[in-house]
């Protein structure tokens, strides 16, 4: 048979389809895909994860970083054949996707892991597999006497040098209900926290809009003082800027960051091997250590370094020292203090 | 025969794949916003005009909208000023030099938003070059808060939005005619009537594109918005983003994003009218 034009053109056309979606070709047997966070977050999960993932099983994966809440909008665009295997969240999130079933429960029965996990973190909708932790960060050139406590920001002496971020990330509305509970609120009763954001104003130098972006404002110097994501600091801190982090006296937020099955997976064995691999004590202690120094879950890792030295030394220091929050009731609320921050901090 | 019929025939078939591509990634997605809208809420489990409704008696959607477009019009002004300027510069300049401006030109559109922004990060900043230069010169006693600021970023706006203006504006002043400036010098008018009743009539429709260009970008520019302006200042994008994600509000987003693109569309049509009618005032 000749090759027409009408076969050649076909043909083109199905290739370029094929370049444009390369899932189309193999949807039956993919390979397992974690959706981590984009930044420090993958390249541990790269260097120490993925070799773990596949000594265990065998298997190759693929990371795919993005923020907790676009892994929701993902998943909850292609419910029956979702692009992702398993999540991870903050907190907020987290019950968001649990309560739009997106989740499917983690096999416990089968995890070899999941009891050594401290009770904190014990959730089979998603067990946490680190915590981060928000305290308050500084630069140590500017600021010479170490800050302890929430109640530092408010000092004069920091009047234009603080910076916060808006409440669209979970650091910033932790934040919120930290300030609201300091001054008698909960997360049920946020009205103080607002308050003390008013009396924080003429202190403001930056509200940022993301989380990331405070690390920019620190580099330029617009910012002295800020609360700050502990791994965010050790970033910056290894790249030079002067930037110190410290546990105020209240506590440290404590913001559980949990693994979730994706509802409808093709991949639900792997998604179950990968979190029990994610769980163990070997991957967590190697994450633990510099350079990625991330909070463990598991109660077999011994705490060392810079984590033991700054947050805790064992588990029992760190229940003690960490703040977690009630991430339930904070979702209930968090729309309207969304449109009230953005209307109060407006200028 | 067959053959000798249809030229403007072929041309039509020509921009089919291009329809197929919009219908598919364009008008389907814009349908599926509109349906999403009328939804009243989050769990999308009841149909109505809740979103609607509230976007009109909240007190604060409509201002964050006419905020975001008086933006628009600000960074549009601000590019208009500087482009006209610059195009004018350029087609006076010898062939060697122009080579060289419109490497610097368009320079800004081959680096990626991010990385512009950035460098407008470090110019704004504390310690940045425009508080160090100040500072240095004495001419200030402690650093400007630049960074975070309106004005700070209705300039760094401008810079990133300025290749949308200059080169429509370039291609419009190359095609004017220089006689006709110089006969109207030579009929006795001076430079400055010159310009408003030669020059930048016929360069109208080069200013209306850049204008347009300029103004779209400048609105919808998530990125600079954000990093430049700050978590104090909201416009329409991060709003939209804000209610999208952040609070998985999709009726309420898809609500302000269709009001959104209305609102734009009116001003560009206004806009195009204006042109329209200035176009007219000219000619007569």
């Amino acid at each position: 048979m000749n090759p027409t034009r009408r076969h050649l053109l076909g043909s083109a056309l199905t290739l370029g389809a094929m370049q444009l979606f390369p899932g189309m070709s193999h949807a039956q047997a993919r390979k397992l895909v974690f959706a981590t966070f984009t930044g420090s977050w993958e390249e541990a999960h790269r260097d120490v994860l993925v070799p773990a993932f596949k000594k265990a099983t065998g298997q190759d994966m693929l990371l795919d970083a993005m923020l907790s809440v676009d892994q929701i909008a993902k998943v909850s665009a292609a419910r029956s054949n979702p692009p992702i295997d398993v999540m991870l969240h903050d907190p907020g999130p987290a019950l968001t996707a649990i309560s739009q079933d997106l989740v499917e429960p983690f096999p416990v029965a089968g995890s070899k892991n999941f009891k050594d996990l401290i009770p904190e973190a014990q959730d089979p909708m998603g067990p946490s597999m680190f915590f981060q932790v928000v305290g308050l960060t500084y630069n140590p050139d500017k600021i010479k006497t170490p800050p302890t406590s929430w109640a530092d920001l408010f000092k004069p002496e920091y009047k234009g040098r603080v910076g916060i971020t808006n409440l669209n990330s979970t650091l910033g509305t932790g934040f919120l209900v930290e300030l609201a509970r300091m001054n008698g609120g909960s997360e049920a009763n946020v009205e103080p926290g607002f308050k003390a954001i008013e009396r924080l104003k003429p202190s403001l130098a930056a509200v940022a809009a993301n989380p990331g972006a405070l690390a920019a404002l620190y580099q330029q110097g617009q910012i002295d003082i800020s609360p700050g994501n502990f791994n965010a600091i050790q970033i910056l801190k290894a790249r030079g800027v002067p930037v110190e982090f410290v546990a105020p006296k209240e506590g440290a937020i404590a913001f559980k960051t949990s693994i979730h099955i994706v509802k409808n997976t093709p991949n639900k064995e792997l998604a179950a091997a990968l979190i029990d691999v994610a769980l163990s004590p070997e991957v967590q202690t190697r994450l633990m250590q510099s350079p990625y120094l991330v909070v463990p879950t598991n109660g077999k890792v011994k705490m060392e370094g810079e984590i033991a030295k700054v947050l805790a030394k064992d588990t029992a220091e760190l229940k003690k020292k960490f703040v977690f929050q009630d991430w339930k009731k904070i979702n209930e609320q968090r729309p309207e203090w969304i449109a009230r921050f953005n209307r109060e901090i407006k200028v | 025969m067959k053959n000798a019929v249809s030229v403007s025939g072929y041309s039509v078939a020509f921009a089919a794949p291009l329809a197929v591509y919009f219908l598919l990634f364009f008008v389907a997605p814009l349908a599926v916003l509109v349906f999403i809208s009328f939804y009243a809420d989050p769990q999308l489990g009841r149909m109505g005009l809740d979103q609607y409704r509230t976007i009109a008696t909240d007190g604060f959607s409509l201002p964050v909208l006419a905020d975001t477009l008086w933006l628009g019009v600000q960074v549009t002004l601000l590019c208009l000023l500087l482009g006209y300027a610059l195009s004018w510069s350029y087609v006076r300049s010898p062939p060697p030099l122009q080579k060289v401006l419109m490497l610097i030109i368009v320079m800004p559109l081959l680096t990626s938003v991010v990385v512009r922004t950035f460098a407008w990060v470090v110019i704004l900043g504390r310690q940045g070059i425009v508080n160090s230069a100040l500072l240095d010169l004495g001419w200030i006693d402690g650093p400007l808060k630049l960074l975070y600021t309106r004005g700070g970023l209705v300039v760094a706006l401008a810079n990133v939005q300025l290749p949308l203006m200059a080169l429509p504006l370039i291609t419009a002043l190359q095609k004017l005619d220089p006689n006709l400036e110089d006969a109207s010098a030579a009929l006795g008018a001076s430079a400055f009537r010159t310009f408003f009743r030669i020059t930048l009539p016929l360069t109208l429709p080069g200013i209306v594109a850049g204008c347009l260009l300029t103004f779209a970008a400048s609105i919808t520019a998530f990125i600079s918005q954000s990093l430049i302006g700050g978590g104090q200042m909201l416009f329409m994008p991060m709003y939209i983003y804000q209610q999208a994600s952040t609070l998985q509000n999709w009726p309420f987003a898809a609500a302000i994003s269709l009001v959104f693109l209305v609102a734009v569309l009116a001003c560009v049509a206004l806009f195009n009218q204006l042109g329209r009618m200035s176009r007219g005032h000219a000619a007569g």
